[in-house]
C-alpha cells in the first residue's frame, strides 16, 4: 500500500537495486539518463555507479575473448562519459577497469603460456613499449593510438574467458571497496595535518573532509564556507566538532578575505585531481584557493586515489560545469530572469600552483609525486584512450 | 485506511482492462496522464501539420520535456491522450527512446488512448474515467509542459492528506512567480487562487484578463470566516496536478466542463457544499515549471532553457540521442559539425548540427535548428529558427519564428513578431511587415496561392488568415494569446475599483495592475478631452460603472443613482464636462452591450431606444444630470460628449456602426425631448465636432441625415409659419 521509500524519484540506491533483475542494455540506458538528469551526481556516487555498471557488463555480457570485452567496456564508457563529460571520475574508473582486464589477461596468458601464437606477440612486445602496446594485441595490426579498436584474437579459449571473468569481477569489487574505504583511510592522516589551535577554512566539505576533521580530536577553529541558499547539511558535522571542543564558524564567500588572514590551512575537497596537480573542485572553491595563495596560506586538497585522473587536457573551460542559476537567483524574480543571464558553476578548476599538498587514502603527496601514482594505477594505453570524442573539440 | 472505499470502487471498475493479479502491487506504481491535445488553434499556422507537443523548443520537441519530467519523478505508466494528429504523436513515440520496446524507456508502459470525437480536455478525462485504467493517484500533465520540479514532496503531502480525509482529491503544484512581471507568467490571463495557507486548501479560483470590464474577484462571504486567507495572483500555474481517481468521477458528473482550470477547478470549488471535495495546492519556490500555451510562452520557455533555468533539461544535457550540444563561450550551445565563419558575433544562442553561419553574421538570443544555412552578414536577433532553414546574405531577422524548410532571400528583412510557416519562401530584397503571419497553407489545410506581390517573384506562401480569429470579438481575451509579442495597444481597457476585500500584498499587486490599465485606458479613450485630470478620470470610470449597473437593471434605480452620482461628483470635485462625459459614456457603452449581446444583438436604433426607455427614470436622469439645463450650449456640450464616447467605442465596434449609433441616440433623445433641434444644429456647426481625428469626422458624417432632416423640418416649420402669415 505504501509508496516506495524516499519517494518515487529514481536515485543511485534504487538504480543499484534494479541492476540484477534487468537486462544489461536497459541498465546502461537507465544509468545514462540518470547521469544526464543529474539524478546521480558527485564524484563518489558517479564512481560507484560506473563500477557497478561495468561489473554488470563483465558479468552479463557475452564475449569470447578479452579484446571483445575491452571494446565493449570502451563502448559503454563513451556513453557514460558523454552523459556527464565533466565528471572525470567516470573516466577514471573506466580506465582502472580496463587496466585491470589487461593485467588479468596478461597473467592468464603467462600461466597458460606455452602456445606459440601467444609467445610471438610477447616477443614483439619486448621490443615495443609495453604500455602502449598491450600484450594481448596480436602482431601486424597496429591499432590507431587511442582508438581502442583492436583486432580480435584468433581462437580464444573459453576457460580463459571464464577465469578472466571471475578475476575481473574480483578486481572491480576491490575497486568498489577502495572507493568505500576512502573516508576511513584518509582520516588516518588527520593528526599529521591538524594541530591544536589551528584555524582551518573548508569549503562545502564533502563527507571525506568532514570525517577528516572530526577524526582529529584536537581543538581547532573551523571556518565553514557554505552555500547561503541551500539548507544546512552540516548539522551533524557541527555537533561532532563541538564534541571535541572545536568551534565551527559559518562564513559566506563574500567575507572570505577578512577571515583569510586568520586562517592557517585551507582544506578543499577534490572532485578530481589531475596528474599535473590541477584540481577539479566545487564551484566557489577556486576563489578560496586563490585568496589563500595570495596570503601564502597552505592549501590542502583531499580526495581518494580514485579521483586521481590521468586526463591532462583539462583547463578552466573544459572543467567548468554550469548548473542551475536558481542557486543564486530565485526564478520568481521576474526582472532578473528577463534581463540577466545568471551562471552558476557546479565545478571549477584550481591550477596546480595554488595547491600545496594532496592527501589521498595512500597518504600525503607533493605535486611531483602525483605522476607516479597515476602511472601506478593506469596503463598508458588506457590513459591515452580517447573517451571524449567530439566533446572536447 | 480511510481511502479504501474509493479504491475498491475504482479497482472494481478497472477489472476488465487490466491484467489479472496486477492489482495488489499497483499502489507503488506511479501513473501519469499526458493530455497531448490542446483543442486550441493558437499555434497556427505551425500546428496545421503538426501537433503542438511536437513543436521544437530549443530544438527538442516539447513532448520530450514532458516525458523527461515524468521519468525524472519516477512515473512508470504513461497514458497519452490525443485526438488530432494522434498518429503523428504515436509514430514519434514509437521511433523515439520512449517506446516501451526500447530498452531505454524508463516507463513500463506507454499507452495511447484515442478518442475520436473528443472536443475538449473534459471529454478526454471523462473517457479516462470510463476506461478505469487509473486505480490510484496519478499525475495529470499537458504535452507542452517543461518542468524540473521534483514531485516527491507534493506526492507525499498529497498522500498524507488523502489518508487523513478521503475527500482531498487533488493537489495542484504551483510555482511562485514573484510579484513583478515575469516572462513565464501567461500574459493576458491572471489566474487568481484563494488559498488557506495553513491547510494549503484552495478555496476559490478565477481567471482574470485585462479586457474584462470589472477588475475584481467576488469571494463567497463564508470564505472570510477562514482565520487566514491568501489571495494569490502571483503563481505560475503549469497545470501539474496530482489526482485521485475521484477527480475523474467528478469530471464525469459534470458533462459540460471543458477546461481543467476555468471550468473544472472553478466549478468544483464553487460547488463544495454539493460535492464536498477538497482541492489543495502545493506552492513550490524551487524548480521550474511552465507550459508553452501560446507563442509568448513558447518564446519565454525557449529563453529559460538557454539561460539554464530548466537545468538539467538544457541543450547540453543532450536528452535526445544523437544530440551533441556543448556549451561554449558567450552562452552558445553548439552541436558538432557547426561551421562558423570568421567575424561572426554569436551570443546566447543554440546552433544545431550541420548549420553553417557565413562571414560576419551576428546571432543574438536565438535558437537555430539543424542543417540551417545562414549567409554572410546576416543579423538574427531574438528569433527561433527551426531545421533546414536558409537565411540568405545580408538578411535581417528580428524577433520572429521561422519554421522548417523556409527561406529568407538576400537583403530581406523579417520584422518583429513575424511567423513564417514551414516551406515559406521570402524573395530577395523583401521587407516583411511587422507581425505578419505567412504560411503556404490556408486555415483549411489546403495550399494557398503564393502571394508574389508580398513575397517577391520566387516567393511561396501568403498571409495567413485564421477564420476563427476573424470571428472572435474585438475584445475577446483570447486575442491576447495569439501574437508573438504581447501588447494591450489598441484594446479598450476598462477600469474599476478593486475588490472590496482589499488587504494584503496580493491585493496591492492587483491594485497596481488596475491602475496601469486605468492609465492606458485614459490615454486611449479620452485623449481628446483636455480636462482629464486624475480625479476627474477616476470619477468618470467609477460613475460609468455605477450607471452601467443601473442601466443594465442589476442594481438600484435612477432615483438612488442620482443621489449617489451627485455625491460621487462632489467627492471628486468633478466638472460639468466630466459629468457629461460619464453619462454619455455609460449610455453608449450600454447601447453597444445591447448591440453585441450574445442572445441576439439589437439594431442600432432599437438599442438606442432601449437604452433610454428600458429603465424607468433613465430619460429624466439623462436630461437632468447629463444635459443639466435647457440652454443650447449645455446641450451642445452633451452632444459632443456622446459623439466622443461613440468615437472611443469605435475601438470595439466599427466606426461606421459607432456613427450610426451616435445618430440613433441623437434621434432618440430628440424624440424624447432631451435634446432640442437647435442644440443638434448648433453642434453640427460647432468646430469642436470636427476636431480630434478622422473617427470624429466619420461619426459626425453619419449624423448628416438626421441633421438634414432636422433642417428640413425647421424650414417646413418656418414655411408653415410663413404660410399662416
Amino acid at each position: 500500500m505504501a509508496p516506495p521509500k524516499g519517494g518515487y524519484a529514481p536515485t543511485l540506491d534504487k538504480f543499484l537495486d534494479t541492476l540484477k533483475g534487468r537486462p544489461l542494455e536497459a541498465s546502461i540506458e537507465s544509468l545514462v539518463s540518470l547521469l544526464k538528469r543529474r539524478q546521480i551526481q558527485g564524484s563518489e556516487p558517479c564512481a560507484l555507479a560506473t563500477a557497478h555498471i561495468l561489473l554488470q557488463v563483465v558479468v552479463m555480457d557475452k564475449y569470447t575473448d578479452v579484446n571483445q570485452l575491452l571494446a565493449r567496456i570502451q563502448g559503454v564508457a563513451r556513453r557514460l562519459v558523454a552523459a556527464q563529460p565533466r565528471e572525470l571520475v567516470i573516466g577514471n574508473i573506466v580506465r582502472r577497469v580496463l587496466g585491470l582486464i589487461r593485467d588479468e589477461a596478461l597473467e592468464n596468458r603467462n600461466e597458460v603460456g606455452s602456445d606459440e601464437s601467444i609467445s610471438s606477440p610477447s616477443m614483439f612486445n619486448l621490443l615495443a613499449d609495453p604500455d602502449t602496446t598491450p600484450p594481448m594485441w596480436s602482431t601486424g595490426a597496429s591499432p590507431a593510438p587511442g582508438s581502442g579498436v583492436s583486432t580480435p584474437m584468433a581462437d580464444p579459449q573459453s576457460t580463459d574467458v571464464k577465469a578472466l571473468r571471475s578475476e575481473v569481477i574480483d578486481g572491480i569489487e576491490e575497486i568498489m571497496d577502495e572507493i568505500r574505504q576512502v573516508d576511513e583511510q584518509v582520516q588516518a592522516y588527520s593528526d599529521i595535518i591538524i594541530h591544536p589551535g589551528d584555524y582551518i577554512l573548508v569549503h562545502q566539505p564533502c563527507k571525506t573532509v568532514q570525517r577528516f576533521l572530526t577524526r582529529s580530536k584536537r581543538k581547532c577553529t573551523v571556518f565553514l564556507v557554505v552555500d547561503p541558499s541551500a539548507e544546512d547539511p552540516y548539522a551533524s558535522f557541527r555537533k561532532s566538532m563541538a564534541a571535541t571542543g572545536s568551534v565551527v564558524v559559518n562564513i559566506m564567500n563574500t567575507g572570505l578575505m577578512a577571515y583569510m588572514s586568520r586562517v592557517n590551512k585551507v582544506i578543499l575537497s577534490a572532485r578530481a585531481i589531475m596528474s599535473t596537480g590541477g584540481v577539479l573542485v566545487d564551484g566557489g572553491a577556486s576563489v578560496i584557493a586563490r585568496a589563500a595563495r595570495e596570503l601564502g596560506r597552505t592549501v590542502i586538497v583531499i580526495g581518494g586515489v580514485y579521483k586521481l585522473s590521468p586526463d591532462n587536457q583539462i583547463d578552466q573551460e573544459t572543467a567548468t560545469e554550469w548548473g542551475n542559476p536558481s542557486k543564486c537567483v530565485n526564478y520568481s524574480d521576474g526582472r532578473m530572469v528577463r534581463q540577466v543571464t545568471v551562471k552558476t558553476a557546479v565545478s571549477e578548476y584550481v591550477p596546480a600552483e595554488l595547491v600545496s599538498t594532496y592527501i589521498t587514502n595512500l597518504g600525503a603527496h607533493s605535486r611531483d609525486h602525483l605522476h607516479a601514482i597515476v602511472n601506478d594505477h593506469y596503463k598508458e594505453a588506457d590513459s591515452e584512450f580517447d573517451l571524449y570524442g567530439t566533446i572536447r573539440k | 485506511m480511510s481511502s479504501k472505499g474509493a479504491k475498491a470502487g475504482a479497482s472494481g471498475k478497472a477489472k476488465k482492462p487490466t491484467k489479472p493479479g496486477a492489482e495488489d502491487k499497483r499502489e507503488d506504481v506511479l501513473q501519469a496522464v499526458i493530455i497531448a491535445d490542446s483543442f486550441q488553434t493558437r499555434f497556427r499556422p505551425f500546428t496545421l501539420e503538426k501537433p503542438r507537443c511536437l513543436l521544437p523548443l530549443a530544438n527538442t520537441p516539447l513532448l520530450e520535456y514532458t516525458l523527461e519530467f515524468l521519468a525524472m519523478n519516477g512515473v512508470q505508466e504513461v497514458f497519452i491522450y490525443a485526438s488530432s494528429f494522434q498518429e503523428q504523436i504515436e509514430s514519434y513515440i514509437r521511433q523515439s527512446r520512449w517506446t516501451p520496446i526500447a530498452r531505454s524507456c524508463p516507463f513500463s508502459t506507454v499507452d495511447f488512448i484515442r478518442v475520436s470525437d473528443a472536443r475538449s480536455i473534459g471529454d478526454f478525462l471523462r473517457d479516462l474515467d470510463k476506461r478505469g485504467l487509473i486505480e490510484s493517484d496519478f499525475i495529470l500533465v499537458h504535452g507542452d509542459l517543461v518542468s524540473n520540479i521534483s514531485l516527491d514532496g507534493a506526492l507525499a503531502a498529497h498522500r498524507a492528506r488523502k489518508e487523513a480525509n478521503r475527500d482531498s482529491i487533488m493537489t495542484m503544484v504551483l510555482r511562485e512567480g514573484g510579484e513583478d512581471e515575469h516572462r513565464a507568467k501567461v500574459n493576458g490571463i491572471s489566474p487568481v487562487f484563494a488559498v488557506d495557507p495553513q491547510a494549503k486548501r484552495c478555496l476559490h479560483y478565477e481567471e482574470m484578463n485585462p479586457l474584462q470590464s470589472d477588475h475584481h474577484v467576488e469571494l463567497d462571504s463564508d470564505m472570510l470566516k477562514q482565520p487566514e486567507l491568501e489571495i494569490r495572483a502571483d503563481l505560475i500555474d503549469a497545470q501539474i496536478d496530482i489526482c485521485t481517481p475521484d477527480v475523474l468521477a467528478l469530471w464525469s458528473e459534470s458533462f459540460d466542463y471543458e477546461l481543467p482550470r476555468a471550468n473544472y477547478l472553478h466549478g468544483v470549488l464553487k460547488d463544495y457544499e454539493l460535492n464536498g471535495k477538497m482541492i489543495h495546492t502545493e506552492i513550490v519556490s524551487d524548480g521550474y515549471a511552465a507550459r508553452a500555451t501560446n507563442f509568448q510562452m513558447y518564446e519565454a520557455i525557449g529563453r529559460d532553457v538557454l539561460d539554464g533555468w530548466t537545468h538539467p533539461f538544457t541543450p547540453d544535457s543532450n536528452l535526445i540521442k544523437k544530440h551533441t550540444y556543448q556549451l561554449r563561450d558567450n552562452n552558445v550551445y553548439r552541436e558538432d559539425e557547426v561551421t562558423i565563419n570568421d567575424g561572426c558575433d554569436i551570443s546566447n544562442a543554440a546552433l544545431g548540427q550541420d548549420t553553417a553561419v557565413g562571414l560576419e553574421s551576428s546571432i543574438e538570443n536565438s535558437i537555430i535548428g539543424r542543417n540551417c544555412k545562414i549567409g554572410k552578414g546576416v543579423v538574427i536577433k531574438d528569433s527561433i529558427i527551426w531545421e533546414d532553414v536558409t537565411i540568405d546574405d545580408y538578411a535581417v531577422v528580428e524577433h520572429s519564428i521561422i519554421a522548417e524548410f523556409s527561406t529568407v532571400g538576400k537583403n530581406s528583412q523579417v520584422s518583429s513578431g513575424c511567423l513564417l510557416g514551414s516551406g515559406v519562401v521570402v524573395g530577395d530584397g523583401i521587407a516583411v511587415a511587422k507581425s505578419s503571419i505567412i504560411s503556404v497553407l490556408s486555415a483549411m489545410g489546403t495550399s494557398a496561392t503564393p502571394n508574389t506581390e508580398l513575397l517577391g517573384p520566387r516567393g511561396k506562401g501568403t498571409l495567413f488568415i485564421d477564420p476563427d480569429i476573424e470571428d472572435m470579438g474585438e475584445d475577446d481575451p483570447e486575442r491576447l494569446q495569439l501574437s508573438l509579442g504581447y501588447s494591450l495597444e489598441g484594446y479598450e481597457l476598462y477600469a474599476s475599483s478593486v475588490s472590496t476585500l482589499a488587504s494584503g500584498d496580493e491585493e496591492v499587486l492587483s491594485d497596481d495592475e488596475a491602475r496601469d490599465t486605468v492609465r492606458s485606458g485614459r490615454t486611449t479613450s479620452f485623449a481628446s478631452d483636455d480636462s482629464s485630470t486624475a480625479g476627474a478620470s477616476n470619477f468618470v470610470t467609477e460613475a460609468v460603472l455605477g450607471l452601467l449597473e443601473v442601466l443594465r437593471g442589476e442594481s438600484g434605480d435612477f432615483d438612488s443613482e442620482k443621489l449617489e452620482f451627485t455625491s460621487l461628483r462632489l467627492a471628486n470635485d468633478a466638472s460639468d464636462s466630466a459629468v457629461r462625459r460619464a453619462v454619455a459614456t455609460a449610455l453608449v457603452r450600454r447601447a453597444v452591450e445591447l448591440i453585441n449581446a450574445e442572445s441576439g444583438g439589437m439594431e442600432t436604433s432599437k438599442a438606442a431606444k432601449c437604452v433610454l426607455t428600458e429603465r424607468k427614470g433613465a430619460k429624466e436622469f439623462v436630461s437632468e444630470v447629463g444635459v443639466g439645463g435647457d440652454s443650447v450650449p449645455e446641450q451642445v456640450d452633451f452632444i459632443l460628449a456622446v459623439q466622443r464616447a461613440c468615437v472611443s467605442i469605435s475601438r470595439v465596434i466599427e466606426v461606421q456602426k459607432a456613427g450610426a449609433l451616435c445618430s440613433a441616440l441623437f434621434q432618440q433623445m430628440y424624440s424624447e425631448d432631451i435634446l432640442e433641434e437647435e442644440g443638434i444644429l448648433k453642434w453640427w456647426e460647432d468646430a469642436r465636432a470636427k476636431e480630434g481625428g478622422e473617427a470624429m469626422e466619420q461619426v459626425r458624417e453619419k449624423c448628416k441625415a438626421l441633421v438634414d432632416w432636422l433642417e428640413e423640418a425647421e424650414e417646413e416649420d418656418s414655411d408653415e409659419e410663413s404660410d399662416e402669415d
